[in-house]
């Protein structure tokens, strides 16, 4: 098949919220190494294996109405537009969210009893986009992705699609997820979730924590863009079609989806930098993930630094791409490559270059993402950092 | 610029196995029932025994779309075939049971999932090539039908699927809180398209009004949500007209708008 480059999109500006805060929190947490998993108190889990997890204790402004989800996705919104403004038109402007989740917490509650349209209606998955574009005023294309664990990867690719076509000239683009008593049963049951910390690559790695957290980037044609933080160069997903729940054993539909993604940049393995490893710490996942790093990128690949980030979150879910994509740039920025909490023994299976310890005094320009989820989804970024 | 065009639909719905099956006006015939239900066969094997319902749609209507492009699975099978999945609440019935704890088994959870319906899909026929999950209904799924011609335009799939499934049963008093969401009778529905190379442009743009097609699904098949596009295109079809075509599609005040034309 002959493959079209894609033009690359500005990625303008990122805004955040974590278990270790807004953006500058959280570029500070990850290079100071900050653990941010804690027991959970804003609901019960003392029925559950695991109680565990990255959960955001205080919201620094809370709206009155409006479910958790968009509360999360609005302080995330208010640090975004701290740091850049939407000036294009509203009908101009649109939203592109990835979630796994949804509004699946309003659910809960209109089953609980609550009768009212409106909790009924945020049950949706597509509810929490639909109220930060109001709240924004964003009246352009409103789309909500769900590849599971990899959404907030394909909402910025589908964030670029819609930029390129001229259907908007900003878009705010991004992914979510809260913790909740839905998915925290649902990953207890399936004992995906560690009692230790969460180890990604570690020889004792025994699961995931879940964490949540919302993450935007305001995305304009590159042409358009007066300031960047850096550009997405290409983006693809693909699926496994092996199992409704783990990763292809060979990780193929992962591989498929690093190679389009690179061909659409056009940058070859030994011009990634560095790598923003899904690295959920499950036995499984970072194996395979590993196996295909080696497979895709060659000799290049142990020379790359690569990291996971949620050692330090847990698996956020469907913000967790954009976060992660929004570690690199802020990588480049500022020269420096977090590390891997919770990566002390290596094993042997797993022998890349991993950040561990301490930060790594990097300046990587290209770098790789990768995410995977739920359902056979995988996904891969490519982008580029705007050096100061 | 590599073009487009839909060359097969293949539809599901409470009405019956094809789009022939419609009535005239669903109104009509739903004589006051809120929802019209469709029981999907069963796909047969141990692979498919905690598959749900939703799951079981979305292979029906690929084999729907099979048996109308009179293919066999292998035209669509590998790498080269992208799979655009579109769905408002298609995960309400997994959702509500893994909530009220019926089936709260391991194996469930990830059922719960909009892109179980998806994965089954794929692993069924084969398909791992580009794959994309939207929410939302008619609205989305034109945006998925836009997907599918840019995987197409860039090289990333010689064709796509686009699917759509949506069930109503499990959940119909929460849609009979929601009525200013969706309006009666709510048909239960899966339509897939195969979207190849061929001589149409597509533009996509947000649409002032409902397209005729948009009009005539709705009249012919009821409330489908993200299955309408797909429907309204299968009515084109069956019509006989396979060529330039307006779709439009509406979700929650947004109407997006895709135009097969000449280049």
């Amino acid at each position: 098949m002959v493959r079209l480059r894609t033009e690359p999109v500005a990625i303008v500006a990122a805004g955040v919220v974590t278990p270790l805060g807004d953006v500058d929190a959280f570029w500070s947490g990850l290079v100071t190494g900050t653990d941010a998993i804690s027991r959970i108190e804003r609901f019960p889990v003392d029925d559950l294996r695991v109680g565990l997890g990255g959960e955001i204790k205080k919201l620094k402004r809370e709206r009155r109405g409006g479910c958790r989800a968009s509360q999360l996705l609005f302080a995330a919104a208010d640090d975004l537009l701290a740091r850049a403004h939407l000036d294009a038109a509203p009908r101009r402007v649109g939203v592109v969210l990835g979630t796994a989740l949804g509004g699946v917490e309003e659910g809960e509650r209109a089953l609980a009893g609550d009768p009212s349209a409106r909790r009924t209606a945020a049950a949706l998955y597509d509810g929490p986009a639909h109220a930060l574009a109001r709240r924004l005023g964003c009246r352009g294309p409103a789309l909500t992705v769900s590849t599971a664990c990899a959404s907030g990867a394909t909402s910025l690719g589908v964030a670029a699609d819609l930029l390129r076509a001229d259907a908007a000239d900003l878009v705010v683009a991004g992914g979510y997820d809260i913790l909740c008593r839905f998915v925290m049963r649902g990953f207890d049951a399936l004992r995906s979730l560690t009692r230790d910390r969460v180890r990604p690559f570690d020889r004792r790695r025994s699961g995931l924590l879940l964490g949540e957290g919302a993450a935007l980037v305001l995305m304009a044609r590159d042409r358009d863009a007066r300031r960047r933080i850096g550009r997405l160069l290409g983006h693809a997903s693909a699926g496994d079609g092996t199992h409704v729940a783990a990763p292809d054993p060979e990780g193929r539909g992962l591989a498929s989806a690093i190679r389009i993604a690179l061909a659409e940049a056009e940058v070859g393995p030994e011009d990634v930098d560095f790598v923003s490893a899904h690295g959920t710490a499950t036995p499984l996942n970072d194996r395979i993930e590993t196996a295909v790093l080696k497979r895709v990128l060659g000799a290049r690949a142990g020379l790359i630094p690569m990291n996971s980030i949620k050692g330090a979150l847990g698996h956020t879910m469907g913000a967790a791409a954009t976060l992660e994509a929004i570690m690199c740039l802020l990588a480049s920025r500022e020269g420096v490559v977090p590390h891997t909490v919770g990566l002390e023994e290596r094993d042997p299976e797993c022998d890349l270059d991993y950040v561990t310890t301490a930060p790594r005094a990097a300046r990587p320009r290209v770098s790789l993402s990768t995410s995977l989820g739920f359902g056979g989804c995988n996904a891969a970024l490519v982008l580029e950092g705007d050096a100061r | 610029m590599t073009g487009s065009e839909v060359a097969a639909v293949g539809v599901v719905t409470g009405w019956g196995r094809s789009a022939v099956a419609l009535p005239p006006d669903a109104v009509r015939a739903a004589a006051g029932r809120r929802v019209i239900a469709v029981e999907p066969p069963r796909a047969a094997g141990e692979r498919f025994r905690r598959a749900t319902r939703e799951c079981q749609l979305g292979v029906a209507a690929v084999e729907a779309l099979l048996r109308e492009a009179s293919l066999g699975p292998e035209a669509i099978r590998g790498d080269e075939t992208a799979l655009v999945y579109v769905t408002a609440a298609a995960y309400g019935s997994s959702n509500r049971a893994f909530i009220r704890a019926i089936a709260s088994s391991t194996l469930h959870f990830p059922y719960t999932a909009p892109s179980a319906v998806p994965a089954e899909v794929a692993i069924e026929f084969g398909l791992t090539g580009p794959y994309v999950i939207l929410i939302g209904g008619a609205a989305a799924t034109i945006d998925g039908l836009w997907q599918a011609t840019l995987l197409l335009r860039r090289g990333q799939c010689r064709r796509a699927l686009v699917l759509a499934v949506e069930t109503f049963a499990e959940c119909e008093d929460l849609w009979a809180r929601g009525r200013w969401l969706v309006r009666p009778p709510l048909v239960e529905s899966a339509a897939c398209a195969l979207v190849v190379p061929g001589p149409w442009r597509a533009t996509y743009a947000p649409a002032p009004a409902p397209s005729p097609l948009e009009a005539l699904a709705r009249a012919r098949a009821g409330e489908t949500l993200a299955c309408a596009p797909l429907i309204a295109l299968a009515l084109a079809r069956a019509a006989g007209d396979a060529g330039p075509v307006t779709l439009t599609g509406e979700w929650r005040g947004r109407r997006a708008g895709l135009a097969w034309e000449a280049h």
